[in-house]
């Protein structure tokens, strides 16, 4: 895989390496000098590390990352997005389902480095900018579609794509196409209760 | 208005929306992985491949090769810690690092830390380890396990509940059963992977980690890790489904804690699926004896029930739900035995409703063949032995609507319509079978704390260090102070999963909507106190009104007289620009020490079958239809009815979906949970999502769940039983028995599925 950049997006592209979430965290200190003696610095430098150009939610990010990071330890560990959430890593439960280039995608099952040149949205990329919730995450609300909230962000982009690809047209289909997404509080009827109204809304807009 | 949110009736509170769902549907809800970390390092587990025996070397010679690995943490490394307890805090006394005896598959060998993940995992698949080992015992009826009776191990069971002379009673019995059921190992599998991030800031550890239990997590790890308890702080803000697992805090948590005082830097361990099922803990296999004899008239003299459950070597845990089975109806006589079988596993644990799902099963599942022997309605039969005081100690009920559960359930499900005749309803090639069975759970409620805050401006801050798993109960807590203080859910925010936050006792055992809100309330009416006496004093807005009855709405205190004044102003004449009260509470019933152990993380409950006044269960009714392929044998449960009475309910949207979850989770283990044990190696096969089969949408119709209005001031100050354990209870035996009426074949162990229906 080369290290080239999507031409798209340069202009407006934001520069990031490594981990985004180092500038929003809190200042750790040092601790004790039992650490320090225990573990002299030791500057450890992963291997196989590729830079590589994401676009994630409308925005570019340009990220070192190991060529084995997936594309969920990517968006959560690197770019700080942790709304995609990992349940499982196998590609079994759905919560960290993305949508790619619009496609439903199980960001687990993806390398991070297979994505460049793609659009890549995640549930944070979903609300309009002056915070209005997009059809299907009002929806959820509205139907109590959740309860730990945990797959959440998987079932809703899940759903979006579910809509997108014409598998909303019954409860019986959208009962098929959603059974990737694992919820184990099992708010299941009141996910597609949630679904059938986004999808008459986006129907009507 | 939609069917997520029932109209409230008697004694029901507003479906108010969830005061977090915004934060969940935008992803911005913070699960403790999900907590932004500088500079953190990744820790990822390396665990045993036997079952029973010693480790004699850990090789990790290759695995600090790897590039980016940072530190190794194994034998010898956690020597100045103390090891685990096992008890309600701690998962297991098994401390993998202190000892090198294997007491399980899976158990904690190494913890690699690397600078990235990938690193740490391809470094923990290098760590090779020597064995010495030793043939394991698996389960029941492997040889080598030990058998013991479970009385007096734990505090869960105290004693085998017995009443009168029940070996007279079924001797004489005209009718009667014997019969042996079971239910399989099964694991919690939350959506949320379990975790540990640990970091220090000079002496401080702060731990992100979910969490059902923080105050007490906090005081465990203090003790193992020899520190002061001030300077640890759990903190869990949202927590990704629990169902128990996240209850007992495991060795992990103070291994990850260690790692990061070694490298000096902060560590995230992200357990993976596959090592969860062995380093957390999980329901046990279960066996039942019942023996239920009664008179032609239906009436039942005696009831036995013989218990059997499987723990790990060292730890005697136990579920023993024959205290609920032993007083569920009006028995003439009961005598029970629970018996605990040691074998080379991981401790079990808390998993959705602890003793009452299985040993609930088997009763109800039972109650059904008993009324197939006697020729009776399964309603009827359970209508006839209704009992007005429990049988075990000659207690009344505190309430018990279970009559009206059954009867509101079984008109809303069309029981009338079934024809009773096995097999004698069909619908094409499908085979219809429906069936009935009761939900049980004890009532309880612990000591809790809660501070809550008004400012002048009317806004409201609760705090109270619950969790909020899934349950709602950040919702109901602002509901309480909203309703209590007059001001809108919008001005209210809670803070709750913080060992920092006035202590909250562990989120299980349906205890925290009763406790969380009787705390909240007592707060609540502090702060109304001080409102009230500036109000009417002589220099108040409602001087002169001191004789009436003074409440809070639309941010104003409202005298019976019909004067009111805004808060604004009562603040004024206070010249305070916020008032803050703490609140205690302690349930009826509670020993001098009982708040002093809410500190140190030890949730003393109350209610349920302990106390001297009454017994306090919350109950209810489920109605389950099945279609049955007659060529494939595939089972399908097109649609469940289950009606709840659990006293106060706060919010009937969040209620709903809870109840509703729990019926899907008896679906779920009824035809779908179970983790299968290699029994040559004591090994978990199906350790994934992929073969550890839970329900998902496409195996769930038609969910409808009926709130019985009830009123029980009785069990605690909010009135509130408590439901998010009920649901499930009992929805495994009404599956058996719709799948007995659809096809005559009586299913005693669990799960139901194609293969036990092929003849």
């Amino acid at each position: 895989m080369s290290n080239s950049t999507s031409p798209s997006g340069l202009s407006r592209r934001t520069f990031m390496t490594g981990s985004v979430t180092a500038a929003a965290a809190m200042p750790l200190m040092a601790t004790s000098p039992k650490a320090a003696e225990l573990s002299p610095a030791r500057a450890a430098e992963p291997r196989d590390l590729s830079t590589i150009s994401l676009r994630i939610n409308k925005q570019a990010y340009t990220l070192a990352l190991d060529n084995r990071t997936s594309l969920l330890d990517a968006l959560r560990d690197h770019v700080g997005l942790t709304g995609t959430k990992k349940g499982c890593d196998h590609g079994q439960c759905g919560a960290c389902t993305v949508l790619v280039d619009g496609k439903r995608v199980l960001s687990c099952l993806s390398f991070a480095v297979m994505n460049q040149g793609r659009e890549i949205t995640t549930v944070e990329g979903l609300a309009s900018a002056d915070g209005e919730l997009h059809p299907v995450q009002q929806a959820f609300v509205d139907h109590d579609a959740f309860q730990c909230g945990y797959c959440t962000p998987g079932q809703i982009v899940s759903a979006i794509g579910c809509i997108d690809e014409g598998h909303a047209g019954s409860e019986d289909d959208i009962r098929e196409y959603m059974s990737g997404n694992l919820c184990r509080c099992a708010a299941y009827p009141n996910i597609v209760a949630a679904i059938i109204q986004a999808r008459d809304e986006i129907r009507r807009a | 208005m939609n069917q997520a949110a029932p109209v409230p009736k008697e004694n029901q509170g507003e479906p108010v929306v969830r005061i977090d769902g915004r934060l969940k549907v935008t992803g911005q809800a913070s699960y403790p992985a999900d907590i932004a970390t500088a500079n953190v390092a990744y820790g990822v587990l390396a665990t045993s491949s036997i079952a029973r025996g010693k480790v004699s070397k850990v090789h990790t010679e290759e695995a600090r090769a790897v590039p980016g690995v940072l530190d190794i943490v194994t034998y010898g490394d956690m020597d100045e810690t103390d090891t685990p307890k096992f008890g309600n805090t701690g998962a297991s006394s098994i401390g993998p690092l202190h000892d090198k005896t294997i007491f399980h598959e899976g158990q904690i060998i190494a913890l690699v830390v690397a600078e990235t993940f990938e690193a740490a995992e391809e470094a923990s698949m290098l760590i090779r380890a020597d064995y010495e080992d030793e043939p394991p015992s698996a389960s029941f009826d492997s040889k080598g396990v030990k058998v013991e009776p479970a009385a007096g191990k734990s505090p869960m069971l105290q004693e085998d509940v017995k009443a009168g002379d029940f070996d007279a009673a079924y001797a004489s019995a005209a009718v009667k059963i014997d019969q042996k059921y079971s239910t399989p190992t099964q694991h919690h599998n939350p959506i949320e992977l379990f975790s540990t991030t640990a970091m220090w800031q000079g002496h401080q550890l702060t731990i992100h980690e979910p969490s059902q239990n923080v105050t007490g997590w906090k005081i465990e790890l203090a003790r193992q890790l020899k520190i002061d308890p001030a300077n640890v702080r759990i903190v869990s803000p949202y927590v990704g489904g629990a169902f128990g697992s996240k209850g007992p805090m495991t060795a992990r948590t103070a291994i990850v804690a260690v790692a990061a005082r070694r490298v000096g830097r902060p560590v995230r361990c992200v357990v993976s699926r596959m090592q969860a099922f062995n380093t957390q803990t999980y329901r046990a296999e279960t066996r039942h004896r019942i023996r239920i004899g009664a008179g032609k008239d239906g009436r039942i003299t005696a009831f036995g029930h013989e218990g059997w459950e499987v723990t790990s070597r060292p730890d005697p845990y136990v579920v023993g739900g024959t205290s609920a089975t032993g007083r569920m109806y009006n028995y003439g006589s009961v005598l029970t035995h629970v018996s605990i079988v040691h074998a080379d596993r991981n401790t079990p644990g808390y998993m959705r409703s602890p003793p009452e799902t299985p040993y609930v099963y088997a009763l109800e599942n039972a109650m059904d063949e008993m009324a197939v022997a006697l020729g009776m309605d399964p309603v009827e039969f359970r209508r006839i032995n209704e009992p007005e005081k429990e049988p075990i100690g000659g207690k009344p009920f505190s309430s018990r609507s279970l009559v009206k559960c059954y009867d509101q359930a079984a008109e809303a499900f069309g029981w009338s319509k079934r024809d009773a005749a096995v097999g004698s309803m069909r619908d094409g090639d499908w085979l219809v079978g429906m069936g009935c069975a009761t939900a049980i759970y004890p009532t309880a409620s612990a000591p809790c704390a809660a501070r809550v805050r008004l400012t002048s401006d009317g806004q409201v801050r609760v705090q109270c260090g619950s969790h909020e798993i899934g349950t709602g109960v950040r919702t109901v807590a602002g509901q309480m102070a909203a309703e209590r203080l007059g001001i809108g859910m919008d001005k209210v925010s809670v803070e709750m999963g913080d060992s920092a936050l006035p202590p909250a006792p562990v989120s299980g055992g349906s205890i925290s909507t009763a406790s969380v809100c009787s705390a909240v309330l007592k707060a609540c009416d502090a702060v109304r106190a001080k409102l009230f006496a500036a109000a009417v004093a002589r220099d108040g807005p409602l001087a002169g009104s001191g004789n009436a009855k003074l409440d809070m709405e639309q941010e104003k205190i409202v005298a019976s007289g019909g004067k009111s004044a805004k808060l604004s102003d009562v603040f004024k004449v206070m010249q305070v620009g916020a008032i803050e009260e703490y609140a205690e509470f302690a349930p009826k019933g509670s020993t001098p020490e009982a708040l002093k152990k809410l500190y140190a993380g030890q949730a003393e409950f109350h209610g349920g079958d302990q106390d001297k006044d009454s017994v306090k269960y919350a109950f209810g009714a489920e109605f389950v239809e099945v279609r049955i392929n007659s060529y494939t044998r595939e089972i399908r449960v097109p649609r469940i009815v289950g009606a709840f009475a659990a006293g106060r309910i706060m919010n009937t949207r969040t209620a709903r979906s809870q109840l509703m979850g729990g019926m899907i989770w008896g679906i779920g283990q009824a035809l779908h949970e179970a983790t299968e044990i290699d029994r040559r190696n004591a090994r978990y096969v199906n350790r994934d999502l992929q073969d550890y089969l839970v329900p998902v949408n496409a195996d769930i119709k038609q969910v409808d769940v009926i709130l019985v209005p009830e009123v029980d001031l009785d069990v605690n100050p909010a009135g509130v039983k408590g439901l998010g354990e009920l649901g499930n209870v009992g929805t495994a035996a009404a599956v058996a028995s719709a799948v007995y009426h659809a096809t005559g074949k009586r299913i005693r162990d669990l799960p139901i599925r194609i293969d036990n229906l092929i003849s």
